[in-house]
């Protein structure tokens, strides 16, 4: 085994508890920033996930994966969120319809729920039940984010974190996807990413702030 | 043998408590660029503090000289119940978490009445805001202490202990990650740290338990100042403790436990930092939203209990 | 012997209403039936502590079957009861001698003595009767008497409303209790409890189920436990002193017999989901009851409220011993049990104290409102001390009894982690925290209590001329405050024979060694603390009294502490939902915001379930009555007719349909 290897196993046993850990910040941050910080830490923890896979795999095409999500994930999304931030100069904070104490509650709840859910069909297919029962709680939570959050960047967040649960439900489940696929799914996010910013730009610009729920006035 | 160390143990916790203090704001002055007072500074206070006439307004009742006395004897029985250098504690072996946290609201609840007994608007001021963080904070502590013990099947805080020395560092559960995130922020609460309280304020907007103490002076108010830097130093302990004790002389030979010394001075040390770090980087929190603070330390325990039984399968 | 005892109890207990009204008028003699009703106690005392000490063999003592069978007899359950009753009863006969001479004259006082021991008669015929009949006999005399005694203070109509509210439910409840037993009739006819007890194993599952829920319909009536708490903060305040020290300490308690009666003695354990039923009943009645108690300023309508409260936390034992019971571990099962009726001796004690400590300072100073109170302590030391070994008891805080049976109610939640059910795993160690925040708004509500009332500068010419009690009063006081701190620091002592009534209650579990390991720490916490209080106090440093400074300006006044509602303000902002205040602020004139001649500010809070359960049960109701109106046409021969219909129709049924 090696070193390497039991750093590996420690990996896979841990990384679940370290995305329900992100999960639960997650909804309890205050500013736009932190929950940037946030889902770089989480898309960091799902790479070391995948570069685990990889290597138990030795299958190279992986560890391709696992250098695409550190590149757009970890250091490329993020980055752009922090030059948007910096651009837009709007408040900072994340404009909640809910306490961040309320939000955890809700969070705690959709934890317990994605293990009930994930519990009878993890034991038939014997995939790992932790990882599959966070990467249904990052969905929840992601449409959590992006229902409870009035700021339009939050929900741009809230869509990578439920882009998050189902590249981590697929890496669970069939230890992932081709790598033509996968390229094809980050290149959907990257430019959805880049399109939002735009738009957000825009939205900042016609109306001075960016909260979505006063786009209602919009309608005819 | 294993007794004298207890006693040593629970000792270092009360004497090395002003230290501790002197510490956390020597680093805090390092990170904001100040010189900082000297790290034996509290002890001066103290001792300054106790060659003073002990001054009582006029409406005062027994009560009041009564609440600090009995807030030192609580810390000092509290600083019996944690463990530091082996498994044990003089406490700890016999009575469970839950003994010590009601402990500590015995002591809570005295300076509280101390406070109103004042007669003035500050101390009923602290004693009110004090009366809603302590309310809040009990629930998180004591679940995320329950988590653990349904863990190591055993309530006892030395036995949690012992548990988690034969565990391995590297298979930390959910369990252990959510308790510790969840009893970090009670610490942080009950020992009257940022962002919950300022404890080197006195504006009134922002203070609770300064505003709880004003009218105390002379040895009534060196107590309650060595009473919660004891308080400090044991929830420091308790926490390296609970979620660190590698380390920990596991058999009384000499050097074991002058290993375990050294270990957990470095612990220590690590954790002042810590708390040195967050208390330079984030603003203290509006007095309503201490509330949502707590709400989040609350669903982090609540969670970990959930985890206790989701993790054992 | 014990029989003698008992007798000399009923027979003391019955003559007193007799001297009472031959020696009313003669002053010299006004202390008689005070000393009789207290010796009457004692004796009812001494038969029960055979039973709670000694051997478990019931004690048949009265029983005749004209025109109903009627017995009483004392096995372990009904002696520890008793025990209860008449023990607390004494202080509380002794804090009346002065305080019901002191405040009542002529016929009143009179009254007072009649009703009150055949109240604690009462009370004493529910928890020893054997039968169902004598059971429901003593009940409702229990409810008639206490109506009276409250009904002796005064008959504002307001006080006959809620009089009559309190009437209202305890016949309902009255009716669930007994349609409960009757549900035994096919099985035992006599309905003796012995009978009874044999033949609920025969009962069916449904009627089984049936019979759990009226008698936990019925019996958490009597207890208060919400949404069935209407009538507690109103019945309760408006008593006498003494007679609120008995209803809470000691009345509220044979419903806690009966549930336990039916649910452990009877049915041996209810259905599989009664222990959730009866933690969900105990932690929202604990909670809300302390975010009621900790709004109100009245002292009497805070403490009733709190008896809300602790009613709560005894659910909360008793359904975490249900649910060990249906999930077969005996021995948790019966630690749950020992903390439930720990709490429910500790709760007697305690809350009697507190009324009758806010008796005395409504002697005192004339009034029960928080905000006209403070600096009592400096003014009567004894019952301030008194009353706050009351409030450090009923916090839950170390070395008082409180915190004995907080803690045991804590760990026996902690052992729901090892039973199989994953449903219990999580719910009961969950529960820790909820019983975690009552004691932390417990703690919060009784340090503005004590603070306000008894603490600081007086707040008011009453509070600033007040009195120290006669000693009568200051006696009852002491004599509950002493067992607050012996059974916290020895508890042991109460502990050891209530480990034997479970074990009779809960067949198949021995003696938790929990009660050991809490009877060993403590006596060490209470050295630590006592020692190094003591070192502290040898500290001694000149001591001066001098004014607090007030930033140059005049001196602090009053005026300037913080109030009662000031102290809650932050607790009741941040659980706003829960109250659902009505604010209204009136400004007048209206088109002057800046000169207004006045500002008048009204919040009142109507509670979300007189909003949302009883209104619409009563419109319901209403609603009802007045269709059936229809059938009372008053025409004399459409009555004739429903007669004539019912009886073909029961013919027919007779002939037919059997």
């Amino acid at each position: 085994m090696g070193i390497v290897g039991i750093a590996a196993g420690k990996v896979l046993s841990s990384s679940s508890v370290f995305l329900f850990l992100t999960v639960l910040l997650l909804v309890a941050a205050r500013r736009i920033s932190t929950s940037v910080l946030l889902f770089s830490l989480q898309s960091a923890a799902i790479t070391a996930q995948v570069a685990v896979t990889a290597y138990y795999e030795q299958s190279v095409e992986a560890y391709a994966i696992a250098a695409l999500v550190l590149s757009i994930k970890v250091i490329g999304i993020p980055y752009v969120f922090f030059r948007l931030i910096d651009g837009l100069k709007t408040p900072r904070d994340v404009k909640a319809s809910t306490t961040p104490a309320q939000s955890v509650f809700i969070a705690v709840a959709m934890i317990f729920i994605s293990y009930a859910a994930v519990r009878s069909y993890a034991q038939d297919v014997s995939v790992p039940g932790d990882t599959l029962a966070a990467s249904v709680s990052l969905i929840l939570t992601g449409a959590f984010l992006m229902v409870s959050r009035k700021k339009a960047l939050m929900q741009m967040i809230g869509l990578l974190v439920m882009e998050n649960g189902i590249f981590l439900a697929a890496l669970a489940t069939t230890f992932g996807m081709p790598l033509v696929i996968e390229i094809g799914i980050f290149f959907d996010v990257v430019m959805g990413v880049l399109l939002m910013g735009i738009f957000t730009f825009r939205i900042r610009d016609t109306f001075e702030h960016l909260d979505v729920s006063k786009l209602r006035r919009l309608r005819g | 043998m294993t007794m004298a160390i207890d006693v040593f143990q629970a000792l270092l916790l009360i004497l090395a408590a002003p230290l501790v203090r002197g510490i956390v704001a020597r680093i805090k002055a390092g990170i904001q660029g100040r010189r900082g007072a000297s790290i034996w500074r509290p002890y001066a206070d103290v001792l300054k503090m106790f060659r003073k006439e002990d001054l009582a307004p006029p409406s005062a009742s027994a009560v009041f000289r009564f609440a600090p006395r009995l807030l030192f004897a609580v810390a000092v029985a509290v600083a019996a119940f944690v463990p530091v250098l082996q498994p044990s504690a003089l406490l700890g072996s016999l009575g469970d978490f839950i003994v010590m946290v009601y402990l500590m609201a015995l002591g809570r609840f005295f300076l509280a009445l101390g406070g109103m007994d004042g007669g003035s608007a500050f101390g009923g001021m602290g004693a009110s805001r004090e009366a809603l963080v302590s309310t809040l904070a009990e629930a998180p502590f004591l679940l995320s202490m329950a988590a653990l013990s349904i863990s190591a099947h055993s309530p006892r805080i030395a036995d949690i202990v012992g548990w988690t020395l034969g565990q391995d560092f590297f298979d930390i559960s959910a369990v252990h990650i959510l308790a510790f995130a969840s009893m970090g922020m009670v610490a942080l609460a009950e020992s009257g740290r940022m962002p919950v309280d300022n404890p080197t304020t006195h504006l009134e907007l922002t203070m609770i338990h300064e505003a709880m103490v004003l009218e105390y002076s002379g040895p009534s108010l060196a107590l309650i100042e060595w009473a919660s830097a004891i308080k400090l130093n044991v929830m420091l302990a308790l926490l390296i403790a609970l979620f660190g004790p590698w380390g920990m002389a596991t058999h009384l030979a000499p050097v074991a436990l002058g290993s375990a010394f050294g270990v957990y001075l470095l612990k220590m040390l690590l954790l002042m930092t810590a708390l040195a770090v967050i208390e330079s980087s984030v603003a203290k929190l509006r007095m309503y939203l201490v509330p949502d603070f707590l709400g989040v330390a609350t669903a982090t325990s609540v969670l970990a209990i959930i985890f206790t039984v989701l993790s054992r399968r | 012997m014990i029989n003698t005892a008992f007798y000399i109890f009923f027979a003391l207990l019955s003559v007193i209403p007799l001297v009472a009204w031959l020696l009313h008028r003669r002053s010299r003699w006004l202390w008689l039936p005070a000393m009789l009703l207290v010796v009457g106690l004692v004796a009812g005392a001494a038969a029960a502590g055979h039973g709670v000490w000694g051997s478990n063999q019931p004690v048949p003592s009265f029983s005749w079957n004209f025109p109903f069978p009627f017995a009483l007899s004392i096995d372990r359950l009904s002696a520890f009861f008793l025990f209860l009753i008449c023990a607390i009863s004494i202080p509380i006969a002794i804090f009346s001698l002065s305080y019901v001479n002191g405040h009542y004259q002529g016929p009143r006082r009179a009254w007072i003595w009649t009703l009150l021991p055949l109240f604690i008669l009462s009370m004493s015929v529910v928890v020893t009767a054997s039968t169902a009949l004598a059971f429901l006999f003593g009940w409702e005399l229990m409810t008639l008497l206490s109506a009276g005694l409250i009904l002796v203070e005064g008959t504002s109509e307001e006080r006959l409303h809620n009089v009559f509210i309190y009437l209202l439910m305890m016949h309902a409840s009255a009716a669930a209790v007994a349609a409960a037993f009757f549900l035994f009739w096919p099985h035992s006819p006599g309905l003796e409890f012995a009978s009874i007890r044999s033949s609920a194993p025969a009962l069916g599952p449904a009627i089984r189920t049936v019979v759990f829920l009226l008698a936990f319909v019925g019996f958490g009536t009597k207890a208060g436990i919400i949404p069935f708490h209407l009538w507690l903060p109103r019945a309760h305040p408006i008593a006498p002193s003494p007679v609120s020290a008995l209803m809470s300490g000691v009345m509220l308690k044979t419903a806690i017999y009966g549930l336990v009666r039916f649910a452990f003695d009877f049915l041996g354990g209810g259905p599989p989901w009664s222990g959730y039923l009866v933690l969900a009943a105990g932690a929202v009645s604990g909670l809300l009851g302390v975010l009621y108690a900790i709004a109100e300023h009245d002292l009497k309508r805070l403490l009733a409220y709190h008896s809300v409260e602790n009613i709560g936390i005894i659910y909360l034992g008793l359904g975490s011993s249900l649910l060990f019971l249906a999930n077969g571990a005996p021995q948790w099962a019966s630690l749950a049990l020992i903390a439930a009726l720990l709490h429910t001796l500790n709760h007697a004690l305690f809350k009697s104290l507190l009324f009758l400590g806010a008796g005395a300072i409504s002697h005192s100073t004339h009034t029960l409102d928080l905000e006209e109170h403070g600096g009592l302590l400096k003014r009567m030391p004894v019952t301030g001390t008194a009353f706050l070994i009351g409030c450090c008891s009923i916090v839950g805080l170390p070395l008082f009894n409180g915190f004995i049976s907080e803690w045991l109610t804590f760990r026996s939640f902690l052992g729901g982690s090892l039973l199989a059910n994953a449903t219990a795993q999580v719910v009961l160690p969950l529960m820790i925290g909820v019983l975690a925040l009552i004691g932390g708004l417990a703690a919060a509500c009784f340090a503005k209590v004590y603070g306000v009332a008894f603490l600081g500068r007086p707040r008011s010419a009453e509070a600033e001329h007040a009195e120290e009690t006669p000693l009568a009063m200051r006696t009852g006081l002491v004599l509950l405050a002493l067992p607050c701190v012996v059974l916290g620091v020895l508890p042991s002592l109460a502990l050891s024979p209530l480990a034997r009534l479970a074990q009779v209650l809960v067949p198949g579990s021995s003696v938790p060694e929990e009660i050991s390991s809490i009877s060993r720490v403590i006596p060490w916490v209470a050295a630590t603390l006592l020692g190094t209080i003591v070192v502290t106090f040898a500290i001694r440093r000149a001591q001066r009294f001098t004014a607090t400074w007030a930033c140059g300006l005049p001196p602090l006044t009053s005026r300037m502490q913080y109030t009662s509602t000031a102290f809650s303000k932050p607790i009741r902002s941040v659980f706003a939902a829960v109250y659902r205040p009505d604010r209204k602020v009136e400004v007048l004139p209206a088109d002057q915001p800046y000169f207004p001649a006045s500002i008048s500010y009204r919040s009142e809070r109507t509670t979300s379930y007189e909003k949302f359960l009883y209104r619409p049960a009563v419109d319901a109701i209403v609603a009802a009555a007045h269709q059936l109106r229809r059938l009372q046409t008053g025409n004399i021969q459409i009555y004739l007719l429903y007669i004539f219909l019912t009886l073909v129709s029961l013919l027919v049924y007779l002939r037919f349909l059997r």
